[in-house]
């Protein structure tokens, strides 16, 4: 049981974090490496793949020292590199072509280390800063690997790990999916916002409202809107609670999930890890190995009597049996904040409030809690049957005939059909219009380096070996990805088919012409 | 004996006002009444005059409009004593109560006299009163019951109309009401009440009133002072002291029952009862204190705290005019003159429905939102009652009240605007106010005697009381205001007969009742009709939006300091209110919203503002939106995409042009046909983009999009300095 079993099941997909600045002697390489997974993997085959990782991070720097390696594409794998914070490299390794679907689009790999990597920071705080406060590595590595897994355990289907594929070009990772509502119901939400964020009194807190798995506002930075947003859908939203509770019963996420929770950090085994993870038993900080929180654990959320959310996973004060409020690190302000859901129907709120603001910890959370429910109730019971009442349902933005993603890059949102209609679509289109994506993930990051803040205007139309059309338009900022399987007679039958989604869903934003 | 009566009221509602710690103020000056030889002094509430008399003369003041000047006028009657006097609502007849059994009437014309007398000698004479209802003219209440006389002017005598046959210990009667109450029963405690409208008569149902007992047998007897009628928003209450427990009970009448409402409690064994702009006051004359209590709501906590009554003006003589029996006990309405002005609640003081008007003084109340809704019931002073609102609405927001708080008072602001909006008082609040001045004038000036005579039947016809008042009082045409037509509509709509007609027509939706029979108790109040909206129409402190944002949001805007926040989520809360009433609201609002965010950085709210449409597209707030958007570029897309939307083609076209973006701005003006922005524009962008390719193509695009193109400057300018760079590039290259 455990990592070993995992292993052979994630088809060589290895994943790997180290620092550049350590482990630089003779003889300290292991050093380096704060994370690696399969974590049962010879030492020497780790150290091969992050010295050769580390290799090419040095050569390319010497000609573009900002941005340095960004992908290997050897015959067999592809190596996606992501420079998560200065010095501190992810590295995926993914097998090509070993069967059908394995087939990627290297951004959306990246967009996945890039998410792993703020959630960790928005939990702990930065890699670099917990390196610091540990130099030996311990206290990150006890951190990285439980947080890691349980991460990935997200992922599978079946028995092995499914990566974003091309199947998935019609998603974007990172971005917010957010709901469309009447201007009534917004100014309601609205003045639902300014109780919420006026609960604890003068200290601002801050709030995101999300109704189903849809952002319904957000008053944090774009940044950390992204990564709360993130966790909300993971873990907090009633989809995600009621999945949640079956996690453990290997109904819906299969038995996978069980393995690579349960083979993490808490029994790993076997005389590899325990040699990276248990060296750190002599540190000072070691001794807490037991006690890492485990922020993405699975199923530890449930709802509390009073519609509040609450977990177990930060602790549970002895005393008074009361879980202790988690609390995560903004972004912008680099302020650390009590983190408090709050559950009504399909409703959640979360509000975040300052920890500097409260002075005498879970009473005092539990006093802001207090006021949100004697001041807002009211107010979510009405926003809730306003959202209920013009909720169209799972497949709400679905347009009839098109299979669409649209993303506003500004605003780091995205719409797209829902996946059960995108499953509907044939594997070569599927392949095409993420071929597609790739190429213009590479034209949009060129066209970044070679003139930051003009804005690119692109225009793709593709034919794929189905006659299915796959198309792509940017302009000032928005992208439109789009699959038209039934508009093979001309390209103008295409074009003119994005003109009136653009007209009518889009506000006419791709109908520049 | 010198009489000076006293005149009260008014107020001045200014915040500032002295010492300010008072809800209720007399008006100084007070009407002087000095009459050498007076032997009494009477008021008359169904004409509102204020009559001393001598031996042989009666004098009468008018008292509204009130004037501290006004003359008197004076008539020479036969000698003789004087138990109450009433002028005919016409005033062209006095009825002079000579003695327990007689009453002499003079013919004011023709200086006639002739009397009437009790047939029997048991029969007692309690009262009398002219009315306007369409069967009688006079009425005279007696110990057996109530006789009804019609008066006939040709044989200059009185006709009996009707009697009705009932034991009566003592009565209650105003004019407002047209109420008569009868009192019967060993402990007076019984009552039957007739209402003289001028759609008929209407019996009551016979009703006791509550009474505690100090002891297991005594029974204590209910006294005239210690029962009053009133007249609130239109309905009709009594109330009435209970001794022994300390309440004020109040009773509601229906066209088919009596309710009783409730009790309010006192806290003197010495009370007085008067209503100001349907504010019941409740002087509790010991404590020499005012209560207030709109009764509208049907809390039955008093609008403020207790404060003592106060003279406006010179606060140290004034005197009060006082309701009642007095000495000679056989008159229903005298005005006991008093001669130490400057005391309050001095012990000859009685009241006798005092018209005073009260000022709220929004710091003494806690509940604002309470506050504002009463004001915004008041009708006597619609303009200040306004400012006072606006006032409080900018203090409350200043003062950073919970947002919950000023929500509510903006709702009650907002939807007592969407009220005046549906009974089109609003539009009339603005006529009027155009002769403002004048009305805060005389409408202030009131006399506290003015006991304003609302007959409640149901018919009210705005104007109509006007036309009644024009010809009842002839000689008031001249210094009829606006003012006073807002005031005789609100309080007193008199008259429905035909002639009085001539006005009529205003808002046709109210609660006509007269004659309907009704059902039940609480869905049927008879005597109610003249709903609050109406009351409110010729003047209403409803306030706008383009007020609200005009002498509320950007007012506190410029004062505000801190975090702007708050006055965003106010602003959310006032869009809130006004979503759900469907008011417009000024862009320029939306406008300040946008500032407000902006400076706070709260770049992504802003935009979910107006993607969500919270913030509604205009020109303005596109406009605003460019102009924040010089911070935030994601801001500047969103002002540029508004233009966009909003079809403001050449706007937009420029802007695209002003980023350099000519390109696509020639796109979109071929697209739209926009030939507004000079062409000189994009070929500058272009030729500063130092790329000839781009500068030829712009140049070709308007020689075929501009007919006549080649032969402006412009493209003379531009074509030499292309084939400038064509050269220097081929001079390069070679």
């Amino acid at each position: 049981m455990g990592l070993a079993s995992a292993s052979t099941a994630t088809d060589g997909m290895q994943l790997c974090i180290f620092d550049l600045r350590r482990g630089q002697n003779e003889g300290q390489e292991l050093d380096k490496i704060l994370f690696f997974f399969p974590a049962d993997l010879p030492f020497s085959t780790q150290l091969s793949v992050i010295g050769l990782s580390e290799g090419l991070i040095t050569f390319t720097r010497i000609f573009s020292p900002e941005a340095a390696c960004e992908i290997i594409e050897a015959e067999r794998h592809s190596h996606v590199f992501y420079e998560a914070e200065t010095d501190i490299w992810m590295v995926m390794v993914v097998e090509k072509g070993k069967d059908s679907d394995a087939i990627w689009r290297i951004d959306a790999l990246r967009k996945v280390l890039k998410e792993v990597h703020s959630l960790f920071v928005m939990f702990y705080g930065s890699i670099r800063a917990m390196l610091e406060k540990d130099p030996s590595g311990g206290l990150i590595r006890s951190h990285l690997y439980p947080f890691i897994m349980d991460y990935l355990s997200d992922f599978p289907v079946g028995k092995k790990l499914q990566l974003p594929s091309f199947r998935d070009c019609l998603k974007e990772r990172g971005t917010v999916q957010m709901l469309t509502m009447g201007r009534e119901a917004a100014i309601e939400v609205q003045s639902l916002v300014s109780v919420l964020d006026s609960c604890a009194g003068n200290s601002s807190c801050y709030s995101m409202i999300l109704f189903h798995d849809l952002l319904v506002s957000t008053t944090l930075s774009p940044d950390d809107t992204i990564n709360l947003f993130t966790y909300a859908v993971l873990r907090l939203s009633p989809n995600a609670l009621s999945s949640g509770v079956n996690s453990w019963s290997y109904i819906r996420r299969g038995s996978t999930s069980s393995h690579f929770v349960s083979g993490s950090a808490l029994t790993h085994s076997g005389p590899v890890s325990e040699q990276i993870y248990h060296s750190s038993d002599t540190s000072p900080v070691g001794n807490n190995i037991n006690r890492v929180t485990r922020a993405l654990q699975h199923g530890k959320w449930y709802k509390g009597k009073d519609g509040f959310l609450v977990t177990d996973i930060w602790g549970v004060d002895v005393g008074s049996l009361v879980c202790a409020t988690p609390t995560v690190w903004l972004q912008q302000t680099e302020e650390a904040m009590y983190l408090c859901p709050y559950q009504f129907k399909s409703l959640t709120l979360i509000l975040l409030i300052p920890v500097s603001s409260i002075l005498n910890g879970e009473q005092g959370v539990a006093l802001v809690k207090q006021q949100l429910l004697e001041n807002a109730s009211l107010k979510i019971l009405k926003v809730e049957e306003k959202l209920s009442k013009g909720w169209g349902g799972e497949n709400a933005y679905h347009v009839s005939g098109y299979r669409y993603l649209l993303v506003d890059g500004d605003r780091n949102i995205s719409r797209a059909s829902p996946p059960g209609k995108v499953t509907t679509l044939a594997k070569e289109s599927l392949l095409a219009l993420s071929k597609l994506r790739d190429e213009v993930d590479l034209e949009k990051s060129r066209a970044k380096r070679d003139n930051a803040g003009c804005e690119k205007d692109l225009e793709v139309s593709i034919r794929a070996k189905n006659n299915a059309w796959a198309i792509a338009r940017i302009t000032g900022g928005k992208e439109l990805y789009m699959v038209l399987e039934k508009a093979s007679e001309t390209l103008l039958y295409a074009s003119d088919a994005v003109e009136k989604f653009s007209n009518r869903y889009c506000n006419g934003a791709f109908s520049l012409d | 004996m010198s009489g000076k009566a006293s005149s009260s009221s008014q107020p001045s509602i200014g915040l500032s006002g002295s010492g300010a710690l008072s809800h209720i103020y007399i008006q100084y000056p007070p009407l002087r009444c000095s009459i050498p030889e007076s032997r009494g002094l009477h008021y008359d509430d169904g004409t509102k005059l204020l009559i001393p008399s001598t031996s042989n003369q009666i004098f009468s003041w008018k008292t509204v409009p009130f004037n501290p000047l006004a003359t008197s006028t004076s008539d020479s009657i036969p000698e003789g004593p004087i138990l109450s006097i009433r002028f005919s609502l016409d005033t062209k007849l006095i009825a002079i109560q000579r003695s327990s059994s007689e009453i002499q009437f003079w013919i004011r014309e023709t200086s006639e006299a002739f009397s009437h007398r009790c047939r029997s000698d048991s029969e007692n004479i309690l009262g009398f009163f002219w009315t306007d209802c369409p069967l009688c003219d006079f009425v005279v209440v007696k110990n057996s019951g109530l006789d009804l006389f019609a008066y006939d002017s040709v044989a200059k005598s009185l006709d009996l109309v009707e009697m009705r046959k009932l034991n009566v210990c003592w009565y209650v009667y105003t004019h407002e009401s047209r109420l008569v109450l009868l009192a019967s029963g060993m402990q007076c405690r019984t009552f039957t009440g007739f209402q003289l409208s001028s759609a008929g008569i209407v019996r009551l149902p016979k009703f006791d009133m509550a009474m505690a007992k100090p002891e297991a047998n005594s029974k204590p007897v209910l006294a005239a002072e210690d029962v009053y009628i009133v007249t609130v928003y239109g309905r009709i209450y009594c109330l009435q002291v209970d001794r022994v427990a300390m309440l004020l009970h109040s009773y509601r009448f229906y066209r088919d029952a009596v309710v009783q409402q409730g009790s309010l409690p006192i806290y003197s064994r010495k009370i007085a009862v008067s209503v100001v702009d349907n504010v019941l006051l409740v002087h509790q004359i010991d404590a020499k204190v005012v209560i207030l209590y709109d009764i509208f709501a049907d809390s039955r906590a008093p609008i403020s705290a207790p404060l003592p009554l106060q003279s406006r003006g010179f606060p140290r003589s004034y005197s009060s005019s006082s309701r009642s029996s007095g000495k000679d006990g056989e008159c229903s309405e005298v005005n006991n003159k008093i001669d130490h002005e400057g005391i309050i609640y001095g012990d000859n003081w009685t009241f006798i429905v005092p018209d005073l008007i009260c000022d709220a003084i929004a710091a003494s109340s806690s509940e604002t939102p309470s506050v504002l809704e009463f004001l915004q019931r008041r009708k006597l002073e619609a303009i200040k009652a306004k400012q006072l609102c606006l006032g409080i609405a900018r203090t409350v927001i200043l003062e950073r009240r919970p947002v919950s708080m000023v929500s509510k008072a903006i709702d009650v602001l907002v939807s007592s605007y969407s009220l005046s909006l549906k009974t089109g008082s609003y539009f009339k609040g603005i006529k009027t106010e155009s002769t403002s001045s004048g009305v805060a004038k005389t409408s202030v000036a009131r006399s506290s005697t003015d006991v304003s005579t609302s007959r409640i039947d149901g018919t009210s016809i705005r104007h109509e009381s006007t036309a009644g008042v024009d010809s009842e009082y002839p000689s008031r045409a001249s210094t009829f205001s606006a003012s006073e037509s807002e005031e005789n509509a609100s309080s007193a709509p008199l008259r429905t007969d035909s002639r009085d007609l001539q006005l009529g027509g205003g808002k046709v939706d109210r609660v006509n009742l007269t004659g309907a029979h009704s059902s039940g108790p609480t869905d049927n109040p008879v005597f109610v009709n003249i709903s609050e909206q109406q009351d409110s129409e010729l003047t209403s402190p409803a306030i706008s939006p383009d007020e609200m944002y005009k002498f509320v949001f950007a007012a506190v805007e410029e004062e505000m300091v801190g975090d702007p926040s708050y006055l965003v989520s106010i602003i959310v809360e006032f869009l809130c209110s006004t979503n759900m009433e469907k008011i417009k609201v000024h862009p320029n609002l939306y406008v300040l919203a946008i500032q407000l965010l902006a400076r706070n950085e709260r770049y992504a709210e802003l935009e979910s503002f107006v993607t969500n449409k919270i913030l509604e597209p205009s020109k303005e707030v596109a406009l605003q939106l460019l102009e924040s958007g010089r911070q935030n570029i994601q801001t500047r897309k969103l002002g540029l995409e508004m233009l966009r939307q909003l079809s403001l083609h050449h706007d937009y076209v420029s802007l695209l042009v002003q980023d350099g973006r000519y390109n696509e701005a020639l796109r979109y003006a071929r697209k739209y046909q926009v030939t507004t922005v000079r062409p000189a524009l994009f070929l500058q962008a272009a030729c500063s983009s130092n790329n000839s390719q781009h500068l030829a193509a712009v140049l070709r695009f308007f020689s075929d999009f501009i007919p006549d193109f080649r032969t402006t400057s412009d493209f003379t300018t531009y074509y030499g300095i292309l084939n400038e760079m064509n050269t220097s590039v081929a001079a390069t290259s070679f």
